[in-house]
């Protein structure tokens, strides 16, 4: 269990330090990418939706 | 089960089972995430030289790979795992699911082959909605079936856990290769790579797939020829099965579903969307009370397995029932106070008549709401401004009531892309600008933020998703018996999580919009919570002592 524990806690920590490094990534769940586009940036478009199915 | 057998140590071969499975639904994670993190880029690269008309049809039918095609998969791959057994059709899940994956990095872009690669692009997605389908249930019902009997709860929970992996490893990959290539060349083809690597989580699970035994209850049932010749119309042909498919739906994964879904994404929407938190700062917080409560799945599953399923499944929805309003509220006041202020200190008003303001519900993507009320609440929601409704004359335009003098909006309807522009811009500006004089910040102050409240928040948060994911795949198999427990138990799962979870960003943004607080989008977990605690509490009956071998 402790070697799982570690790791975890290893990849985890290693998650969190390219995060850092990163800047801005969207964690916000499954889109389609049908929706990034011209079209969608619309000002009267609509309302975006951050994370569809799963 | 003698006490020797219940507190044996996790043998060697049951732990390449977790291992085998749970890889399975970590790719799965990976690939779920590197959809929705490359959105932008994948939209540049296939869609974005489409027609209005033909970008619609693409979004639908996007749409339909997660709502429609993954319960069809749940269908035809639980049909198959019931049929020929649970190692092969789970083989084959993923064999379709990293294919899939891997030839998107493969694919040609638009300005390359043109149409085709959408539509290639989408034909993909179907494949992999199909795959996903029938890959939790594969993965749940091969580990209950090789679980002791008393540690079901435990050894499923595992694979609850590969959400969270699976998000570090996309992070990893993603970010690792972006870094290294630069922006730029990600953009234009280093985004590829991620999908390429994920051949490599295939050649592992497939080669450590390869190497399992049939589950045990499968060989014996298939051995005695007592394997169900038609388990589809076994599971829901019959009512005795059908009853207890739609009370696992309405009792069980419709609330599981709701809570999962408003602790990891809409508790990360409403940071950066509601209370205006940098991106990167969410996705760090957020990352950390992922790191912190992910445990928690495998110490509640294991919990369940010596109180019960039902008792962890029903407090985790009796908590979140109880607690969003006030949790969200001081989410609110931890990373946004001078918004929490704003809102407490000032009285907006829309002005409307009624017919003008749509429920604006689109969760395809597809729908433009363009008169004057749904264009002033949209701005309004944006900015995350509580608002009163106050009925306006028929066939006035809506307006916008900050201070003392109205913003009249205006209606989208047959304006130039020009016009259409000016007057956004215009609009959004005036509105802005009583905003900022009433006090509402544009964005979170960071020297004003309690990061550690926000961690504790939304740890708290994930904990119920714990609560209720931990046991749910130990919950499900158990309900049904093994001739037909991979096509019963796929089906709620994916109904609970697409459509109720898929639903909830959706529907929880047209009640905000609609009702002109930005807190009441919550009601729609609650309620939804709420459903499946009566309904679970009065109608499912606790399984973590069930003989899932008795009926077979």
């Amino acid at each position: 269990m402790w070697k799982i524990v570690i790791g975890f806690l290893v990849f985890a920590a290693v998650a969190l330090f390219v995060l850092s490094k990163g800047g801005d990534i969207d964690m916000s769940g499954e889109k389609h990418g049908v929706e990034a586009g011209p079209a969608a940036a619309s000002p009267a478009g609509s309302a975006s939706v951050p994370a569809p199915a799963k | 089960m003698s006490t020797a057998v219940a507190n044996r140590p996790m043998s060697p071969e049951e732990k390449k089972v977790i291992f085998a499975s749970s890889l399975g639904t970590v790719f799965e994670w990976y690939d779920f995430y590197l959809y929705g993190t490359l959105a932008v880029i994948i939209g540049n690269q296939f869609f974005s030289a489409l027609d209005p008309a033909s970008r619609t049809i693409f979004s639908l039918l996007a749409f339909a790979a997660g709502f429609i095609v993954r319960p069809f998969g749940a269908l035809v791959f639980g049909r198959l795992g019931d049929m020929i057994g649970r190692k092969y059709t789970f083989l084959v899940t993923i064999l379709i699911m990293g294919l899939s994956t891997f030839i998107v990095g493969l694919l040609p872009n638009y300005s390359s082959i043109g149409v085709a690669a959408p539509i290639i692009l989408i034909a993909l997605r179907m494949l992999q909605g199909l795959a996903l389908g029938g890959e939790y249930g594969g993965a749940a019902t091969y580990v209950a079936e090789h679980a002791p009997r008393n540690k079901r709860g435990a050894y499923t929970s595992w694979i609850q856990t590969t959400a969270t992996l699976g998000l570090f490893l996309s992070l990893i990959v993603i970010l690792g290769v972006r870094t290294t290539v630069g922006e730029a060349a990600f953009a234009d083809w280093g985004w590829r790579i991620p999908f390429l690597v994920s051949i490599l989580l295939l050649g592992v699970s497939v080669y450590i797939r390869l190497s399992m035994n049939e589950s045990p209850a499968f060989t014996k049932m298939k051995a005695e020829g007592k394997t169900s010749k038609a388990p589809l119309s076994e599971s829901f042909g019959q009512w005795k099965n059908l009853k207890i498919v739609i009370l696992a739906l309405v009792g069980l994964t419709a609330g599981q579903a709701v809570v999962w879904y408003t602790g990891q994404f809409y508790a990360l929407f409403f940071l950066t969307g509601a209370l205006k938190v940098d991106g990167a700062t969410a996705n760090i917080l957020v990352a950390c009370s992922l790191v912190i409560a992910t445990p928690f799945f495998v110490i509640f599953g294991a919990l369940s397995d010596k109180i019960g399923r039902k008792p962890i499944i029903m407090a985790g929805c009796l908590l979140a029932i109880l607690t969003y309003f006030p949790v969200f509220s001081a989410l609110t006041k931890a990373a946004n106070p001078d918004l929490a202020a704003a809102q407490a200190k000032n009285q907006v008003v829309v002005t409307a008549d009624p017919k003008e303001c749509s429920f604006q519900f689109n969760p395809t993507g597809t729908s433009k709401f363009t008169s004057s009320c749904d264009i002033a609440k949209q701005v309004l929601s944006a900015s995350s401004v509580s608002y009163d409704n106050v009925v306006g004359a028929p066939g006035t335009p809506a307006t916008i009531k900050i201070g003392q003098a109205a913003i009249p909006s205006y209606s989208a309807a047959g304006l130039s892309a020009d016009d259409l522009k000016k007057k956004d811009a215009e609009f959004k500006k005036a509105v802005a600008d009583d905003l900022k004089a009433a006090g509402y910040p544009a964005k979170a102050d960071p020297a004003k933020m309690d990061k550690v409240m926000i961690v504790i928040i939304l740890t708290y948060l994930v904990i119920l998703v714990t609560m209720v994911y931990g046991p749910i795949a130990a919950m499900l198999v158990e309900m049904f018996p093994t001739r037909i427990r991979y096509t019963s138990m796929s089906l709620p799962y994916h109904i609970g999580n697409g459509w109720f979870g898929g639903l909830l960003p959706a529907t929880a943004l047209a009640i905000v919009a609609q009702t002109g607080n930005m807190y009441n989008g919550l009601w729609y977990p609650i309620v939804i919570a709420a459903v499946t605690l009566v309904v679970g509490t009065l109608f499912i009956k606790e399984t973590k002592d069930v003989d899932i071998y008795a009926n077979d």
